[in-house]
């Protein structure tokens, strides 16, 4: 460094940045060839060259960010504010350090204005002057005042001691203050972060919210958590909006696990259909199949010729029986029970059963409930009984109610030995929920016509397998109705498919109702007829005692029926 | 193909977060129920059990039915840079015959369960919803009217997006760049990759809700 000593300058303060100290290659003393040199003790202490140049590059920083700001300011992006921070901590720290180097030396230079122009001209004078301005210098005086003024008493040298020893106690904590200020200052910048965030979680709280979440997330992604035992999956309250003409009435919920149990619970109901194929409603062995019935062909569906007055409304909009109810007339007895899917299973199975007669427990059984062993025997009494009743909705509930219309009853019910199952003769088809029953009322007819009727049910999907008892009806009258479950709409049931004499194996009738499972086993089984569709005419106190076919099958059929109707 | 990623946040914080993605978004939200039943098929339809998801938006007068397959993620390397999750997903919407249909199949319902919150859907160079959800569970087989939340103080964000075997680069990363303006609030992560809620969470909510009712738009 040559030059004389201090040489510095010190720019205005239009500067933005004050921290623009530049010094300037001190000039050559001009006429003077001397050159002087920095006393080497200061040179020690402060590269004054190094300076320079530090000073020089934290001015090309900060000049680059405020082009960068001013960039960003007219093309109206928004600044990637991480990087922002992270450019002024640097530039921060390196004035920061520059300063404190020049502190240390200060002493030994003088800053002196050196470009004396007409715009700094004016403001030169006061701010090398030491003199303090005028407000300031009354503000200190009064100030003064103030403090020398509670000591006046005292002599000099206390006054003296006085003073000194608060200066001390200010000077110690200006010194505290800015050491915080440095600390924070210094981690702050120097670490380039944001604050820190102190926040932490206390372990508790945080292992509580790791559960939580871990449950919520296998929840949502593998459903576990929300799985339902089979035992509870029944719809036992009333089905929401969405689902309530889209689920079958009754159906029970098809879980995976129990598809197993379907079948195995038909078995049992088989055997009494026996009865001949005639659809053999498979009463489902309780479970869901329930209602499956297997397309009875018999009479169950002769349902056919119910007029379709069935209230309960058939589970399935668009079954053949459905809606149609059953109610009276001859036709057999419709059951439906929905569950189309169900009825197909128990459609197989009711082949395998059809058994004789005395197989109605099998109805019974529909779902491992039941009693309906003696139904079949009651049936067949009641049969009787009923042949005067025409329409009836014949609820299958375990045993189909038969409900023959005149005409039909007679027919059917010669053969009453209906076979346990097969009682049923067409409950309407409606509601007929219920489950098992209705397969046998197939089997009640005669062999023959049964199986024919059976095989057609078994063709049709469910609904309206109606387990016609009409079907078992033995020989002889076969029913003509057979309607069997078969496609849909609603059944026509009525005369037309008495006419038909023969079961209709097909599509054409209307579907016979097989008793159709419900999805709540339960109810399937309960209920006796007595909750048949409202508007049938119960079968027959006989009936009642039925099983308990779930009469409250019957009910939600009927509310279903409605509905789809 | 969709690009997906989910988080947590806890319930108290929801509020805010509706306002930050009000603010990001610049859509308005549209609530959400929907009734999510899960059905897996059964041993007549193969070895494998496949998984079908039927949704049904209770929220518009009608109900409507959508169908839902989720297939495998993508797995490699590639698929671990990518923050998100790239998995194939097929979805139609259907009548209401559908689970009927299913059943008659031989699905069976594997288990249900019912969503109330709200979405966003809006563009940043590719479709996104965002859902805010709290995910309930029915006691009664189909009894969404008597739903009660799986972890009532915590609640799901799902931030997804659809995606081509063509662009999901692109769409991964518009979805990771929004999710990035979440990080005040929550952490959003692969599905499966827990992450724990965010200490700033209260902060930042504080600070979103001090802004007051100020609508945005």
């Amino acid at each position: 460094m040559d030059g004389p000593l201090g040489v510095g300058q010190s720019q205005p303060q239009q500067q933005q940045q004050q921290q623009q100290q530049q010094q300037q290659q001190p000039e050559q003393p001009p006429p003077a060839k001397v050159v002087e040199r920095l006393n080497p003790a200061v040179q020690q202490q402060l590269n004054l060259e190094s300076v320079k140049t530090r000073a020089i590059s934290l001015f090309k920083a900060i000049s680059r960010i405020l082009e960068d700001f001013d960039l960003i300011a007219r093309t109206n992006s928004v600044p990637k504010w991480q990087d922002v921070l992270g450019q002024f901590s640097m530039v921060n720290l390196e004035l920061y350090n520059i300063v404190e180097d020049i502190k240390k030396v200060s002493k030994a230079f003088v800053v002196h204005p050196k470009n004396v122009n007409a715009e700094n001209a004016a403001i030169l004078p006061v701010m090398i002057s030491s003199k303090l301005l005028p407000e300031i210098e009354a503000d200190d005086n009064s100030k003064r005042e103030q403090l020398l003024y509670a000591m006046q008493n005292l002599s000099v040298p206390s006054q003296i001691e006085k003073l000194k020893a608060r200066i001390d106690m200010i000077g110690a904590a200006c010194e505290s203050a800015e050491k915080v200020i440095a600390d924070t200052r210094k981690t702050y910048f120097g670490t380039r972060q944001g604050p820190t965030n102190i926040l932490t979680l206390d372990k508790a709280q945080a292992a509580k919210i790791q559960e939580q979440e871990n449950l919520l997330r296998h929840a949502v992604n593998h459903g576990q958590g929300l799985r339902i035992p089979m035992d509870q999956r029944q719809i036992t309250s009333a089905l929401p909006a969405h689902l309530v003409d889209v689920l079958p009435v009754g159906d029970s919920v098809q879980t995976i696990s129990e598809s197993s149990g379907m079948y195995l619970k038909n078995t049992p109901p088989m055997s009494s259909n026996a009865v001949n194929n005639q659809g053999t409603l498979l009463q489902a062995s309780g479970g869901q199949l329930v209602g499956r019935p297997a397309a009875s062909p018999s009479g169950a569906t002769g349902a056919s010729s119910f007029d379709n007055t069935t209230t309960s409304p058939l589970p399935y909009a668009n079954s053949p029986r459905s809606a149609t109810n059953m109610m009276n007339t001859p036709s057999p007895q419709q059951q439906t029970q929905q569950q189309h899917q169900q009825q197909q299973h128990q459609q197989q199975r009711q082949r395998l059963m059809q058994l004789p007669q005395h197989q109605q427990q099998i109805l019974a059984q529909q779902l491992r409930q039941s009693p309906m062993t003696g139904l079949g025997q009651n049936q067949l009494s009641q049969l009787h009984d009923l042949q005067g009743q025409a329409q009836q909705k014949y609820q299958l509930h375990g045993q189909n109610q038969m409900q023959f219309s005149q005409s039909l009853g007679a027919q059917q019910f010669q053969g009453r030995q209906l076979p346990s199952g097969a009682i049923q003769h067409g409950i309407a088809q409606s509601q007929l929920n219920q489950g098992n029953q209705l397969t046998r009322h197939l089997n009640q007819m005669s062999s023959t016509a049964n199986s024919a009727l059976f095989n057609a049910a078994q063709a049709t999907p469910n609904n309206q397998m109606i387990s016609n008892m009409t079907a078992m009806m033995p020989s002889q009258s076969l029913l003509p109705r057979m309607q069997f479950g078969l496609s849909g709409a609603n059944r026509t049931l009525g005369s037309q498919n008495l006419n038909d004499q023969v079961f209709n194996m097909g599509a054409a009738n209307p579907t016979t109702m097989l008793p159709i499972q419900q999805q709540q086993q339960q109810q399937q089984q309960q209920g006796g007829f007595g909750n048949m569709q409202q508007n049938t005419q119960n079968l027959q106190p006989g009936m009642v005692p039925m099983q308990q076919n779930p009469q409250q099958n019957h009910n939600n059929f009927q509310q279903h029926r409605q509905n789809q109707q | 193909m969709e690009c997906v990623v989910q988080g947590i946040i806890e319930t108290q914080h929801v509020e805010a977060l509706e306002i930050l993605l009000l603010g990001l978004c610049g859509v308005h939200r549209v609530r959400l129920r929907v009734h999510e039943l899960c059905l897996k098929s059964g041993p007549n339809l193969g070895s494998e059990a496949s998984e079908v998801r039927l949704l049904c938006d209770l929220e518009q007068p009608e109900p409507t039915w959508t169908v839902r397959h989720v297939g495998g993620s993508m797995r490699g390397a590639g698929a671990d840079q990518i923050s998100v999750l790239v998995r194939t997903m097929v979805e139609s919407k259907v009548s209401k015959n559908v689970l009927r249909l299913f059943y008659l199949l031989g699905y069976k319902l594997d288990h249900e369960l019912l969503r109330v919150g709200f979405a966003f859907h809006f563009q940043r160079s590719a479709q996104i919803t965002v859902t805010v959800s709290s995910v309930n569970k029915m006691l009664k087989l189909h009894a969404t009217d008597e739903a009660v939340p799986v972890t009532p103080g915590i609640q799901l964000v799902e931030v997804t997006a659809p995606a081509s075997a063509e662009n999901y680069n692109e769409v991964a990363a518009a979805v990771s760049s929004f999710c990035e303006y979440l990080a005040p609030l929550l952490h959003l992560s692969k599905p499966g990759v827990s992450t724990g809620v965010v200490p700033t969470a209260a902060a930042a909510a504080a600070s979103l809700m001090s802004y007051g009712g100020t609508t945005i738009m």
